[in-house]
């Protein structure tokens, strides 16, 4: 019972300043804590440049080797030029040239990589792990380079496109084939700068930066590097997460009539009471950025961990006068590393996702249990209040899947650790959940408590296992056990051995239904430079935390997710939450965003911030529902769970200090509300896994932004408050208290019908609402067919063998289509084969189901499962029966509830228990 | 050999089951229904409940859900809404969802819900219904008993309440006379002063014409000589205590209420050596047997305690005056200012980041905010109790003195010898005070008072000069003696008002309450529960108000206490004590489910009604007739 009593003798004279710490921690978003552009030199010099003011670099010595394109590059004038006055760092620069290197891989994404040379000082760092390790085999064989005009080499990069090297001012264009049309450059406004490693030369030369008290001390320098990339042919660039936005496209940074804005920083960081609208860096990034316009769809992303900041120019910032047109110009710049970007070129948006998640991985395949609906507070407090809680489902009928443990369960924070009071027999509880199909998730963070009698740290700092500081010492800092160390993630000797402590012979009191929760992993510090660790520690082979920082809380996740998969010996598929990402940690798990708050405003937030992560990889994702800080008001909490129900990662949390909120506390009717919510995702799971199949084959996310399906509706491109999960179904927020009517945009094409009614809505249009507090608008788009489960349990295990439902939504040549994919929700056996994977396809009044499952690759999952019910949207009336094949049945056809509720009127044409079983081929005539 | 017989007896076990389980099962027509909705499905088409729609016989139990409702399919898991019926025959009937059917979990003990194959359920009914049944006997039992001495409380409780009601009114009638007494003495007394002081001027008239007559003598002669000056100096003296004494007291008052200008009593600033004295003084006040000299000497102990820790607030209060929100924004202002933490070493700067998330202050062990927080609530109990202008001996510490409370609550109510130990009463009223009064007899106090007052009035006698002091002094001393003793009148009759007035409950079960407190220790914590009052929770010397006395709630089932100790960017603290039969006042359970928000259960003979009594028998035979006489062998 945690209560702020008192214990020891009292320091009366302290209690002003006790007073203040109270008062400043009641206040929200610590500006000042955190490194603005103006405090962060390589930002501040890099920003101040204008348009081809660098001193340009030439290209030489231009061949092909080893199937790539290789060059130097040098400075075009032998010294750089005094003009950078205001940058003493940076005219002494010794110029030596850096090598360059473009290779092509297969689906038109080009690499380039830019570094020193070999006579620098030291090997800059590059990111790794993070690339497929099968990328390699994907490298087009470059033979040959053409010179479509003097100065300039060109080489093929995918069907109808290519890749033009401009030699001297330096520059690279992605263009389409014959029209020349340009659709990626680097370096076309001449921003491009290499801080090049070099000695320190003068003893009063300060190379240490301080921030706030910290003292960084910069051993090597500065290293930052920048440039321009532009996006022609766009209307909006999107992506780079993690920031809270409640626009869906990224907010021009500068430029003409932009407000004074900082650039978009990706700086992992524990943002106490996050602001819901800034381009200040949260928990995760990805340097990943696309665009998008009614003629084209591009990528563009840098491999780089270091410190990123990034400027989305205001059309007209290099010419007020002539601003340009279709084209989105940006400024990327980081604190070291080396140029590792990777440019893709697509026909349709979905081409550049599929792109992007080629070189990274796609998602990985979640158990299905993940999928559904979880449970947490800080904190479950004991063994009777996780049974208390677990019972208060069953008793008001409210599914759920996992219950969560956050940091207050272990003895001391001492993570593999259980409190021996209050979680006695830690095993026996997630027993009894297991035995209604439920899981258990514990929270697992990075800093490891600074305690000899505990066995991590023990070995860990036996075997020097712990990120070294500036001095290279055991890199000493604070966080929730107090005096904590860290573990060098970066090493996969270190990774290996974590992914060992996760084992249930190491892990006491884990069971195999417990998966796990990293937290803290940016890393939080807090008594760091920023709530982080300093730049200057020493992480394994030299690296310093500047270059690898974004990437820390990665190779964590990484580590876990390892550990959970060798604790199944391979077989079953891990489940971590993350709080802190970077491109590539969808392979390992899912992520929410983190620390959020019980406003409205964060309610809006959250849809552009889930759609961003999703356009950037990272689709299993979700926001806490009702708010992490403060308590939200019934109403708020309503829709927060109508809305998340939609969230790909749907999940509860809530802050220690707040009140319970579990569904059945706020009175009947919200409880009654809550549960729909639920029961709404709960009946939607086989869609929903259906789309996780989907995004781990293709990439393309489960929760999209309107334009992903639509990317010829410009109405749809900076649509942040409304999205489709799926193909099929349109979900439009609700983000105001009290709201009586709503705007909905239905994008152009198609019509679409109303979930609730049925009733069907024109395309391309804003259509004014209603809106109930019995739920948020949906929409089911015309031409599709949606698979639902609509019987309800306790928990999504219990779902295995109930019977289908089918919504096919009829477009105007009475025709639709949808997908169904089925496996075990648990193991690997898919790889091999052990799935169903069904199209259904409706047309000329017949619905047949077609096996998509590759002939070739063998393998079956048996399933009795049938379909009980088909639901026909815009099917004229008159139909009376269905005969199925094989074997000549025969269901009613009659007039049935669209969904199964109370007071639901029976006006949707229903097939009646055709009992057709999803794994068969079969074909259903409506007569 | 051993395997297989295992293996057949497990089979032939299994079968068993199997059979017992499905010949349970009902008919497809009554699969889930309650016998009492049986008729409902006797026709051939049936309505939805929601008159959504009409469904046919064939329809009943189909796996289809026709009725959104779930009429229909009460034996399915078809319809999301509907809700299924198991018998359970020698346990209770249970109604549950129809999510529960065919989910291969066990939900009814007799196996009904799960009837598709795919997992065989035991009938457990007569064996969880023997435990339920016995619990329920049990529970019967306690209801009975606790009836019993709930009766017994309620005609106490009348009792006590009667003669609550007649001690106040015979106060009121004592309090009357007494007021005339005092003023009487009073007029007697200023009278005497009078007297004196002419008394005086006529001697000082006489030592000036003394003194002129021997100056002008001594101008011839020079030998003065000492007057009898230790008869002339006493009365002043004694006059000056008198006023010393208001003064203190005055000077207490403006203590506490106006703690800003409060400065002196800085040498003792460490709490911790105030709540020694505390220790001190609560056990030095239970060891002197009187009240005079022991309860002054802790009166004027208990004061600096106050100060000391008044002290610590008006320090605070000086550095940032004005109120709560004003000292807010000034801080917050300075915070802006001095929000560097550059000043900070590591490890306070480490502990000030993670207090934003946990609101914990910021240095282990470092609770001194608490600490001064309990120093104004100290305050305010004190301002609270100082209400009638009168300052209370009654303190924490007497709670403890349980000498005293048993004399007093044997003669009230005796059997609270039977009480936990973590029931005591209370005494913060101050019976033991008044006691001295009223154990002589009251009828005749007043008359010996009376007696004693005509006396004194009559033995002095004014026209004697010079005054005779002796006598001055008994009628002063007679005054100070009255006016106090109607000020303790006055202060228990404003006591027992403020007690009437609360509702004690339907037939007054809850008045012995009002003089009691519960404790219930949980870990490191003590929880003091004291009805009508307040709710603390204790660790050590510090206390914790988890909330003041609000009301009943839910029809007496309920006590509420609220606006309890303000939580770190909280709610205030608060609890909610719901109570149950049994046959202690016991507080058995407690627990801050929210932070901040508490929440126990007291079990009190209160709660047993009657009434309920016999809905527990009408349960108790339910489940009785449902006995299949079969499972008797099992």
């Amino acid at each position: 019972m945690p209560s702020p009593a008192s214990r020891s003798p009292p320091l009366l004279l302290l209690v002003p300043f006790l007073l203040l710490l109270l008062f400043s921690a009641a206040s929200a978003w610590k500006k000042d804590e955190f490194r603005n552009c103006n405090q962060t030199p390589f930002c501040k010099r890099a920003r101040g440049r204008k348009a081809h003011s660098v001193p340009s670099l030439s290209t030489a010595d231009i061949s092909i080797s080893d199937g790539a394109v290789v060059a130097r590059l040098l400075p075009s004038q032998p010294l750089r030029q005094a003009t950078d006055g205001d940058d003493p760092e940076s005219d002494t620069v010794p110029p030596r040239p850096l090598l360059l290197r473009i290779s092509v891989y297969q689906g038109g994404v080009l690499r380039l990589h830019i570094d020193e040379d070999a006579s620098a000082p030291r090997r800059r760092f590059q990111v790794p792990d993070v690339l497929l390790p099968d990328l390699d085999d994907r490298r087009l064989w470059l033979s040959r380079l053409s010179s479509p005009a003097a100065g300039s080499s060109s080489f093929y990069l995918a069907e109808g496109f290519e890749a033009v090297l401009v030699h001297d001012p330096f520059q690279i264009q992605v263009r389409r084939k014959g029209s020349g049309e340009p659709v990626l450059s680097f370096n076309s406004h001449g921003l491009f700068d290499f801080e090049q490693l070099r000695a320190k030369k003068n003893d009063d030369e300060d190379w240490e930066e301080r921030f706030r008290g910290h003292t960084d001390t910069r051993p090597h320098g500065p290293q930052s590097i920048s440039f321009d990339i532009s996006f022609h042919g766009a209307d909006f660039v999107y992506g780079i997460p993690e920031h809270a936005s409640t626009s869906l496209a990224l907010r021009p940074t500068s430029g003409p009539g932009v407000e004074f804005s900082e650039p978009y920083r990706l700086f992992n960081l524990d943002v106490f009471e996050y602001l819901d609208d800034s381009p200040f860096g949260l928990y995760g990034s990805i340097p990943f950025m696309l665009s998008h316009g009614a003629r084209s769809s591009s990528g563009f992303f840098w491999l780089n961990a270091a410190e990123m900041q990034i400027d989305v120019l205001g059309p007209g910032w290099d010419d007020p006068a002539a601003p340009a047109k279709d084209r989105i110009d940006t400024v990327w710049m980081s604190e070291a590393g080396v140029v590792d970007a990777f440019f893709f070129v697509g026909h349709e948006p979905k081409d550049v996702l599929r792109q992007y998640t080629g070189i990274t991985g796609t998602p990985a395949m979640p158990q299905e249990f993940a999928v559904a609906y979880h449970q947490c507070r800080w904190n479950y407090r004991d063994e009777e209040d996780v049974a208390a809680v677990d019972a208060g489902f069953d008793e008001h009928d409210i599914p759920y899947d996992v219950l969560w443990l956050d940091i207050e369960h272990t003895d001391g924070k001492r993570y593999f650790t259980w409190d021996r009071v209050l979680f006695p027999n830690p095993q026996e509880m997630q027993g009894k959940l297991a035995a209604k199909g439920r899981h258990m998730v514990t929270i697992v963070d990075p800093h490891i408590k600074r305690d000899d009698s505990f066995y991590i740290h023990k070995e860990a700092s036996e075997r020097g296992y712990y990120v070294k500081d500036a001095s290279g010492k055991d890199f000493d800092g604070w966080c929730w056990p107090g005096s904590s160390s860290y573990l060098d993630v970066l090493n996969p000797e270190i990774r290996e051995w974590w992914a060992e402590k996760f084992s249930f012979e190491n892990y006491v009191g884990s069971t195999p239904s417990l998966y796990i929760w990293n937290d803290m992993n940016e890393p939080s510090v807090f008594n760091g430079p920023e709530i982080s660790m300093p730049r200057d520690a020493i992480h394994f082979g030299d690296v310093e935390h500047r270059e690898l920082h974004n990437a820390y809380g990665y190779y964590f996740h990484m580590a876990t997710s390892n550990g959970l998969l060798k604790r199944g010996n391979g077989k079953d598929r891990p489940f971590v939450l993350s709080r802190a990402f970077f491109a590539g940690s969808q392979r390992y798990g899912a992520v929410w965003t983190g620390d959020n708050t019980a406003d409205w405003d964060h309610l809006r937030a959250s849809v552009p911030m889930i759609l961003t992560l999703g356009l950037t990889g990272m689709t299993f994702s979700g926001a806490d529902v009702g708010g992490f800080f403060g308590n939200p008001e019934p109403e708020l909490l309503v829709r927060w769970y109508q809305l998340g129900a939609y969230y790909p990662f749907f999940r509860a949390h809530a802050h220690q200090d707040t009140k319970r909120r579990e569904p059945w506390l706020f009175g009947e009717r919200n409880t009654a509300l809550i549960r729909e919510a639920v029961h709404v995702r709960y009946s939607l799971l086989p869609y929903y896994y259906t789309l996780f199949r989907e995004a781990s084959v293709s990439g393309i996310p489960v929760m999209r932004p309107l334009w992903l399906e639509f990317p010829a509706d410009k109405e749809t491109y900076n649509n942040g408050e409304a999205f489709m999960v799926g193909p099929s179904l349109l979900v439009q927020g609700i983000y105001e208290e009290r709201q009586k009517s709503v705007s909905v945009y239905l994008p152009a094409g198609q019509s679409w019908y109303n979930l609730r009614n049925g009733v069907s809505y024109a395309g391309g249009v804003s259509h004014k609402l209603e809106v109930s507090e019995d739920s948020i608008p949906t929409f089911q788009r015309a031409g599709t067919i949606i698979p639902r489960k609509d019987r309800f349990r306790r928990s999504s295990t219990q779902m295995v063998n109930d019977p289908y439902t089918l919504v096919i939504a009829l477009n105007g040549s009475f025709a639709a289509e949808g997908e169904l994919y089925v496996d075990d929700g648990k193991t690997y056996d898919f790889e091999q084969g052990a799935y169903i994977h069904r199209r259904f396809i409706f047309a000329d009044l017949k619905l047949t189901s077609v096996n998509i499952h590759p002939a070739n690759l063998g393998g079956k999952f048996p399933s009795d499962c049938v379909i009980e019910r088909i639901v026909l949207l815009g099917l004229p009336s008159g139909a009376k029966k269905a005969v199925i094949e094989p074997g000549n049945r025969e269901a009613n056809v009659e007039l049935g509830p669209l969904t199964l509720r109370g007071g639901s009127s029976p006006d949707a044409i229903t097939v009646r228990k055709p009992n057709v079983h999803i794994a068969d081929d079969w074909t259903l005539r409506i007569l | 050999m051993g395997a297989c017989l295992r293996i057949s007896l497990t089979i032939s076990c299994l079968l068993l089951i199997w059979i017992s389980a499905s010949a349970s099962i009902p008919s497809r027509e009554s699969l889930g229904i309650a016998p009492q909705d049986l008729s409902y499905y006797k026709s051939d088409v049936i309505k939805c409940k929601d008159g959504s729609k009409k469904f046919t016989k064939e329809q009943l139990n189909d796996e289809f859900c026709d009725c959104p409702d779930g009429t229909d399919e009460p034996g399915t898991s078809a319809c999301p809404q509907g809700k299924f019926y198991c018998p359970n025959v020698g346990h209770i009937p249970l109604t549950t969802f129809s999510s529960r059917v065919n989910d291969g979990i066990c939900d009814c003990c007799d196996g009904s819900d799960e009837y598709n194959g795919n997992v065989s359920c035991p009938n457990t009914c007569w064996e969880a219904g023997k435990v339920a049944r016995e619990k329920l006997q049990k529970k019967i039992a306690t209801f009975q008993n606790g009836v019993t001495i709930r009766k017994q409380e309620v005609e106490k409780a009348k009792q006590a309440f009667a003669k609550d009601e007649a001690e106040l009114s015979k106060l009121r009638s004592e309090e009357k006379i007494l007021k005339e007494l005092v003023q009487k003495l009073k007029e007697q007394k200023e009278r005497i002063e009078k007297a004196e002081e002419e008394e005086r001027k006529k001697r000082e008239e006489e030592e000036r014409r003394l003194k002129e007559a021997e100056r002008k003598a001594n101008e011839s002669k020079n030998a003065p000589e000492e007057s009898s000056h230790d008869i002339t100096d006493q009365a002043p003296e004694k006059l000056s205590e008198l006023h010393n004494q208001d003064a203190m007291e005055d000077h207490h008052d403006s203590a506490v209420e106006d703690k800003n200008d409060y400065t002196t009593g800085t040498e003792i600033s460490d709490n911790q050596v105030a709540n020694d004295h505390d220790d001190t003084i609560a056990k030095s006040g239970h060891e002197a047997d009187g009240r005079s000299d022991g309860s002054s000497f802790s009166h004027v102990e208990k004061q600096h305690v106050v100060e000391a820790q008044d002290n610590a607030v008006s320090k605070a209060n000086t550095d940032y005056p004005g109120t709560e929100e004003e000292l807010s924004s000034h801080v917050a202002e300075q915070g802006q200012v001095s929000d560097s933490t550059e000043g900070l070493s590591r490890e306070e700067l480490g502990r000030l980041v993670a207090s934003r998330w946990t609101r914990e202050n910021a240095a282990e062990g470092n609770d001194e905010v608490n600490m001064a927080k309990e120093g104004l609530e100290h305050d305010e109990d004190i301002r609270e109790e100082n209400h009638d202008g009168y300052i209370s001996d009654s303190d924490e510490d007497h709670k403890f003195e349980d000498d005293d409370l048993e004399d007093d609550q044997d003669a009230e109510f005796g059997e609270d010898h039977e009480e936990p130990t973590g029931a005591y009463s209370s005494d913060e009223d101050d019976k033991t005070d008044y006691s001295d009064l009223t154990v002589s007899g009251s009828s005749s106090w007043l008359d010996k008072i009376q007696q004693t007052v005509n006396n004194v009035l009559q033995a002095f006698n004014f026209f004697r000069r010079p005054v005779n002091i002796s006598e001055a002094a008994t009628v002063r001393k007679e005054y100070d003696d009255f006016s106090s003793e109607l000020s303790k009148i006055q202060s228990r009759i404003s006591r027992l008002n403020e007690k009437l007035k609360y509702d004690f409950g339907k037939d007054r079960e809850f008045y012995s309450f009002y003089d009691r407190c519960f404790e219930s220790k949980q870990n490191k914590y003590t929880y003091k529960v004291c009805p009508f009052k307040k709710a603390s929770q204790v660790e050590g010397h510090s206390s914790t108000q988890l909330g003041h006395w609000d009301k009943f709630d839910e029809s007496y089932r309920v006590m509420l206490f609220s606006n309890g100790d303000r939580c770190w960017n909280g709610p205030d603290r608060s609890l909610k004590v719901r109570l149950r039969c049994g046959l202690k006042n016991e507080l058995v359970d407690i627990d801050e489910p929210s932070r901040c928000e508490y929440v126990a259960i007291l079990s009190t003979p209160a709660l047993c009604l009657e009434e309920k009594i016999k809905e527990l028998q009408q349960k108790l035979e339910d489940m009785n007739t449902g006995q299949p006489s079969a499972h008797d062998e099992l």
